[in-house]
């Protein structure tokens, strides 16, 4: 009887290769652990879309297509995509108004939208808030890996700041509002999409893109993927609201999910310890995040909401994402109603968000909750800071170009010269123009005027081209790294600048010289690996926010004519070529350049360059 | 005037036009830059030259790319090289950005103070009076969406150079037909040969063909 019941199912497989997307029918283990997380709704069939974009190399991963499947949409698995994704809620004004919908076009189970904590609402303890115009498809398994999937712009819940600041339910595309219309639009999925598959595949925490969906007026639904799609704002409503038991078990819940996916090993069984190591993974991780966020230059509006964020540090919500070209650490996106935070503060608010984390734990240990202000000295933010430095000084070792091993050791064993070697660094790094703040198109600046990758990738030519002694004299460093933020009154000499100078060249010969003598290797092979590995992550054109809006400008004025493979297409060759990795896997080479890059690539390559300095 | 044209090909099959190229230089610390033909993964192709010109003892490298903004103070060092290295790849973008630049007369004042220039491929037909030789064969041959019309090279030679050459009818009809149109001898070399150019005298390296109005020449005598 089993076997044949194996044998079935193993002929369903072979006769539909995509019968893994019948996973994602709205289930989701949340709605059974912590119902009062969540809103559902009954969801229905949305018509008129049409596949803009599918992401085959996402899908593979998650065992939605073959491994051998070819990037091709065929027109069953568009049927798939469309039949699983294409879909809108039935929601509040749906049935106080009595709107009738097909029976055959209402799905079987219900969909959820989360509540989480909001600072735009009007109601600060996150009892109203949450995803406005998402809903979570479900989940999908693979290799005992399993992954949330969410689409924005689904219908408008009864959880966005509209419908709560005006205090009535929105049909879903009511123009009279725009983000409270339940609708997204198409650009915001191809900005995600280019910018998190850049990420994504430079080592940092993301949701990726596995599709879009393109109906009529340039409106989409965009679908996302990560391994845990919750937000620390998923608990923090509930610990404003004082709600122990829910909030135990949507933190027991994120804790199991963790171990199951293997992301967290080794989690301590007994109830007391495993919270000290729930806590102390998020002081690890916040840490972490925010160091390289700093170092990469990634603004992403972290405030104590923990809203913008994934709990594992992950970028969710690119909408007010951005990469600056150079620490641009005076930057505020103007929202209409408030600043937003600056890159340097994101620091803080995650170390806001670790005091949080911490309450959190006191509370469900000792059942009674102590104020924030108690939790201001806690270890967790002590380490916190440690821990933060800590990752700051590997990032700019890892920056500069020494391998991984060069790097654990200079760490371990000479970390007040990479403190030494920072601090000049960051001297220059924070360099602003003197011409003050400045309006730009989506808020406020303050021009950084320095560029430090450049500095990066050809220091360690020039110095290896005319000795390890041959320093850069003032002018020279300063030509190489002014940026074109950089007026002529920026770069007057100072006393000040020229000692940084030479103390800048001073700490980086002997964080080499460091190396060479530890590892008995000469001083200038050392030099010569780190220009190598330099050259790939300074690499002069990096992607920013500024290009990846123009470029998407550039992907949209060609559709209609661009079909979804070619979109992949052109991702996978974009994302490959902003691959900042020194140790990627190298194509067979001989001093030959055999790419030939598609137009719009190179359109794009040229609008990075344009680009590498902005916002 | 020390100059050495490559062909193509792999590091193993390059190997003794490498190590003449770098006797050239007469240098015992011997100073290397290279120059892609573009920066697009440029970083990839300084790495293989890096790989394989450490193998014969160099230690100091440069990466130059002619198609993104420099300072003056990385022009100047890359010219204090002992060798310059063009890489292959598109030679009409090549060309575009070294003209740009004004690059052929850095290179010219380079040569004269004994460094010694190599070109691969597109490098290598940049060094030539004109890149006519890179619109051809048909099958075979650069993409110019540029829409180049002054394809006026270095001219630090009196010949054309066609790189990547494989003895065959359908290559021969191309080059002996492009010829009879043109003044200067065609120097083809299969991947792994080269010409090197030493006080104005050339070696051969590999079985070079010569094309000279309309007709197929071998030449006999060559290295390796």
């Amino acid at each position: 009887m089993g076997n044949t019941k194996l044998n079935e199912s193993r002929s369903l497989k072979e006769s539909n290769p995509y019968s893994k997307f019948k996973q994602i029918d709205g289930n989701h283990p949340l709605k059974k652990n912590v119902p009062e997380a969540v809103v559902e709704y009954q969801v229905r069939t949305r018509h008129g879309g049409q596949v803009a974009f599918f992401n085959f190399d996402l899908a593979r991963e998650l065992g939605l297509i073959p491994e051998n499947h070819l990037d091709e949409l065929t027109e069953e698995l568009k049927k798939e995509i469309l039949n699983t994704f294409s879909i809108v809620i039935i929601n509040e004004y749906d049935q106080m108004n009595n709107f009738n919908f097909p029976k055959d076009e209402i799905k079987a189970n219900t969909y959820m939208a989360t509540r989480y904590l909001q600072l735009q609402h009007p109601c600060k303890k996150g009892t109203t808030s949450g995803d406005g115009r998402s809903i979570w498809n479900g989940q999908v398994s693979k290799g005992g890996k399993t992954w949330d999937v969410s689409s924005c712009g689904t219908g408008a819940t009864k959880l966005s700041p509209a419908c709560n600041i005006n205090k009535k339910f929105y049909q879903t595309g009511d123009p009279t509002v725009s983000y409270g219309c339940g609708y997204s639009e198409k650009d915001e999925g191809l900005s995600s999409l280019f910018f998190s598959e850049v990420l994504a595949k430079n080592g940092l925490e993301t949701e990726r893109v596995l599709g879009i969906i393109e109906f009529q007026k340039g409106l989409a639904i965009n679908i996302r993927v990560h391994d845990n799609l919750l937000r620390p704002s998923h608990m923090f409503n509930h610990l404003k609201q004082n709600n122990l038991p829910t909030l135990k078990r949507v933190v027991d819940y994120y804790i199991e999910r963790q171990s199951k996916n293997k992301i967290w090993k080794n989690v301590p069984t007994d109830s007391k310890s495993i919270y000290d190591y729930f806590l102390n993974q998020m002081m690890e991780t916040f840490a972490e995040m925010s160091a390289n966020f700093e170092d990469q230059y990634i603004f992403c509006w972290l405030d104590w909401d923990g809203d913008n964020i994934l709990m594992d540090g992950g970028i969710i919500d690119y909408g007010s994402v951005r990469q600056f070209g150079l620490y641009h650490h005076e930057y505020r996106y103007d929202d209409v109603q408030r600043w937003s935070t600056s890159i340097k503060e994101q620091k803080q608010k995650a170390r806001y968000i670790v005091q949080s984390f911490a309450q959190i734990v006191d509370y469900i240990k000792n059942e009674k909750k102590r104020p924030i202000e108690d939790f201001k000295n806690h270890h967790s933010l002590v380490s916190f800071d440690k821990r933060f430095f800590d990752y700051k000084n590997r990032n700019i070792l890892t920056k500069i170009g020494f391998t991984p091993k060069y790097a654990e050791f200079l760490l371990e064993s000479c970390r007040k010269d990479v403190e030494d070697f920072r601090s000049d660094f960051t001297y220059f790094e924070m360099a602003k123009s003197v011409k003050g703040p400045q309006k730009v198109p989506d808020g406020i600046n303050w021009n950084a005027i320095f560029c430090m990758r450049d500095i990066l990738r050809e220091l360690p030519q020039l110095m290896l081209s005319r000795g390890m002694d041959g320093h850069l004299n003032e002018g020279e460093f300063i030509d190489i790294i002014k940026s074109s933020y950089a007026t002529k009154k920026d770069l007057k000499r100072s006393l000040r600048r020229d000692l940084k100078i030479r103390s800048y060249q001073k700490n980086y010969i002997k964080l080499m010289n460091k190396v060479a003598a530890k590892f008995k290797i000469a001083p200038a092979k050392v030099l010569l690996d780190v220009s190598m590995r330099s050259s790939v992550i300074n690499k002069y054109d990096r992607v920013t926010g500024d290009s990846i809006t123009n470029i998407v400008a550039k992907v949209m004025s060609k559709r209609p004519k661009l079909s979804a493979e070619e979109i992949g297409g052109i991702l996978k060759e974009f994302t490959e070529y902003q691959n900042l990795n020194p140790d990627k896997d190298r194509k067979p080479s001989n001093f030959e350049s055999q790419k030939e890059q598609s137009r719009l690539v190179k359109g794009m390559l040229q609008i990075v360059r344009e680009f590498r300095d902005g916002i | 005037m020390k100059i050495v044209l490559y062909s193509g090909g792999n590091e193993n099959e390059n190997r003794v036009l490498n190590i003449k190229a770098l006797k050239l230089t007469g240098a015992d610390v011997p100073k290397l830059t290279f120059i892609p033909s573009s920066s697009y993964d440029a970083e990839e192709d300084f790495k293989f030259f890096v790989d394989e010109f450490s193998k014969l003892g160099v230690q100091r490298f440069m990466h130059f790319c002619v198609d993104t903004p420099f300072t003056k103070t990385m022009l100047g060092e890359v010219l204090k090289s002992d060798l310059i290295f063009l890489g292959g790849g598109n030679t009409f973008y090549f060309l575009k950005h070294l003209k740009k630049h004004k690059m052929f007369d850095h290179f010219k004042k380079f040569l004269k103070r004994g460094g010694v220039l190599c070109g691969l491929s597109a490098g290598a037909i940049v060094l030539t009076p004109h890149v006519h030789t890179a619109s051809f064969p048909h099958f075979d041959r650069d993409e110019n969406p540029w829409d180049m019309k002054n394809l006026s090279a270095m001219r630090l030679v009196n010949f054309e150079f066609f790189p990547h050459y494989k003895n065959s009818q359908r290559y021969d009809e191309e080059l002996k037909h492009h010829s009879k149109k043109s003044n200067l001898p065609l120097y083809a070399c299969p991947n792994g040969g080269g010409i090197i150019i030493e006080n104005d005298g050339l070696t051969f390296c590999g079985k070079v063909h010569c094309f000279y109005q309309g007709k197929k020449f071998t030449i006999s005598s060559y290295l390796g």
